[in-house]
């Protein structure tokens, strides 16, 4: 199942995290989640030419990494808490694996906490997505 | 939002005011200029990799590693330095990089031109004049804050940014060329060199044309306490030092679309080296040393290849391999 919102893909396999226009996608595999970033993040920052995942441990909302593109460095954020146990080498040694396909291009794997930070910004479903997509691009549309 | 017009400041201060002025969540202008010169790499690069270390330690160059993006600069006395702070959420922001770079370096471009300067907007974050690179730019997300950082080239050092930047003379001698090319300056361009004092009101009127009236900023004790907070975190040489994206080869930037590229090839005849000038994105010079296994025409032939190819680091260096391979070589790392 896929969302395609102007020509950009968001598989309803998984969930969102969306606080401050964080585009990040998360998807639990065995006791880890895989945290990526999503189709309009990579659109909007263009071709990556660096990426760097700078904590081991991190609260929902705190910045865990960075990334440039166009000499300009952007923040991402954790969706959750928890510790970084896997960060994908491939994708930092070739951070255009996520403009090439964001949902294969995990960044990290995360043990989460267990609590429930940040899970109101976490969204998941067709129309929830479809939602939120329509608003960021009419934002990032008044923006530009 | 301020304006904090501080004149000449410590080259360390030059950096810490305004990234401690983003962590302070103050959207800002700040004018300034460096009373010393040092080298400067984005938040991306390891001076190890960026810098002859022997010749900034040998001449006193300091090195401060940035938190905004772009490439390795030098900076001194000779520069007008611009910082914009902005909140991420402020309504002028434009969400692309490339659309931040175009609409906030416009009060820098109506600031060259008012000085006499025709300067255009090169995508990604380069003000050119006839094709010639006259201010480089970065910026990033620092705090809540987005940052651009930029300069006004008065007059440039080309001899010393090329041997703060690369040990050998081989190598050194093309770029400084390239540079003397495609890198120009204020007073190359007007024949004089207009006051600081001019060049700062010119760009804060730019900029407030832009952004609306700006309040006098005056460098308090809370923004003192953050300078001297990261001053001690961006000494460390933890954070000088950081290894990041492991680049293929070494790309020295002149403008965009203009560059050096170097890369070595371990081969098992021994180590092999070719050198590429990039012109408008395009291979417009090749050539190499140890040359591996390659006979004169091979080399002619790989060169042949290189030429007018798209400049595309995975792409050039697998065109290589392949032409070392099909000639016997063997590349061993």
């Amino acid at each position: 199942m896929l969302l395609e919102v102007k020509g950009m893909k968001f598989p309803l396999d998984r969930r969102y995290y969306i606080k401050d226009g964080a585009h990040m996608w998360l998807k639990p595999e065995g006791n880890l989640v895989k945290i990526g970033m999503d189709a309009f993040a990579a659109e909007m920052a263009g071709s990556l030419t660096f990426l760097n995942v700078s904590k081991r441990q991190a609260k929902s909302g705190e910045a865990i990494g960075s990334f440039e593109s166009a000499k300009f460095v952007s923040r991402f954020y954790s969706p959750i808490s928890g510790e970084i146990v896997t960060v994908n080498d491939k994708v930092l040694s070739n951070p255009q694996k996520i403009n090439d396909n964001p949902y294969n291009s995990w960044i990290v794997a995360m043990k989460p906490d267990n609590n429930e930070d940040g899970c109101e910004y976490i969204i998941e479903g067709k129309d929830e997505i479809s939602n939120w997509i329509s608003k960021e691009i009419k934002r990032m549309e008044g923006g530009e | 939002m301020k304006l904090f017009n501080l004149g000449e400041l410590n080259w360390r201060q030059t950096q810490l005011i305004y990234h401690a002025l983003a962590y302070k969540n103050i959207e800002s202008l700040v004018l300034h200029s460096s009373n010393d010169r040092y080298m400067c790499v984005g938040l991306h690069q390891d001076p190890r990799d960026e810098l002859d270390l022997k010749y900034c330690n040998k001449n006193n160059i300091g090195i401060f590693r940035r938190e905004i993006g772009g490439g390795t600069v030098l900076i001194d006395n000779d520069q007008v330095f611009y910082n914009l702070i902005i909140h991420r959420n402020h309504p002028k922001v434009p969400y692309t990089p490339e659309n931040f770079f175009r609409r906030f370096l416009q009060p820098v471009i109506q600031a060259y031109r008012e000085l006499g300067i025709s300067a255009e907007y090169r995508p990604l974050c380069d003000l050119v004049v006839r094709e010639k690179k006259i201010s480089g730019n970065g910026g990033g997300e620092i705090g809540e804050c987005k940052v651009l950082g930029g300069s006004i080239l008065l007059d440039f050092d080309y001899e010393r940014m090329a041997q703060s930047v690369l040990s050998s003379d081989d190598l050194r001698r093309r770029f400084l060329e390239l540079m003397q090319n495609n890198l120009t300056t204020v007073r190359k361009e007007l024949g004089v060199i207009p006051s600081k004092e001019e060049i700062c009101s010119i760009l804060a009127t730019k900029f407030t044309d832009l952004l609306g009236p700006m309040t006098k900023g005056r460098v308090d004790t809370e923004i003192t306490k953050k300078m001297m907070e990261l001053n001690k975190q961006y000494s460390s040489d933890t954070w000088l030092y950081q290894r990041g994206t492991k680049q293929i080869g070494r790309e020295i930037k002149v403008r965009e679309g203009v560059s050096l590229f170097h890369k070595v090839f371990n081969t098992q005849k021994g180590p092999g080296g070719v050198t590429c000038e990039i012109e408008e994105n395009r291979v417009k010079k090749v050539s190499f040393f140890n040359a591996f296994s390659l006979s004169h025409i091979d080399q002619e032939k790989l060169e042949e290849r290189l030429i007018g190819l798209e400049y595309d680091r995975n792409k050039l260096v697998n065109e290589i391999i392949e032409m070392i391979k099909t000639h016997g070589g063997l590349v061993v790392a």
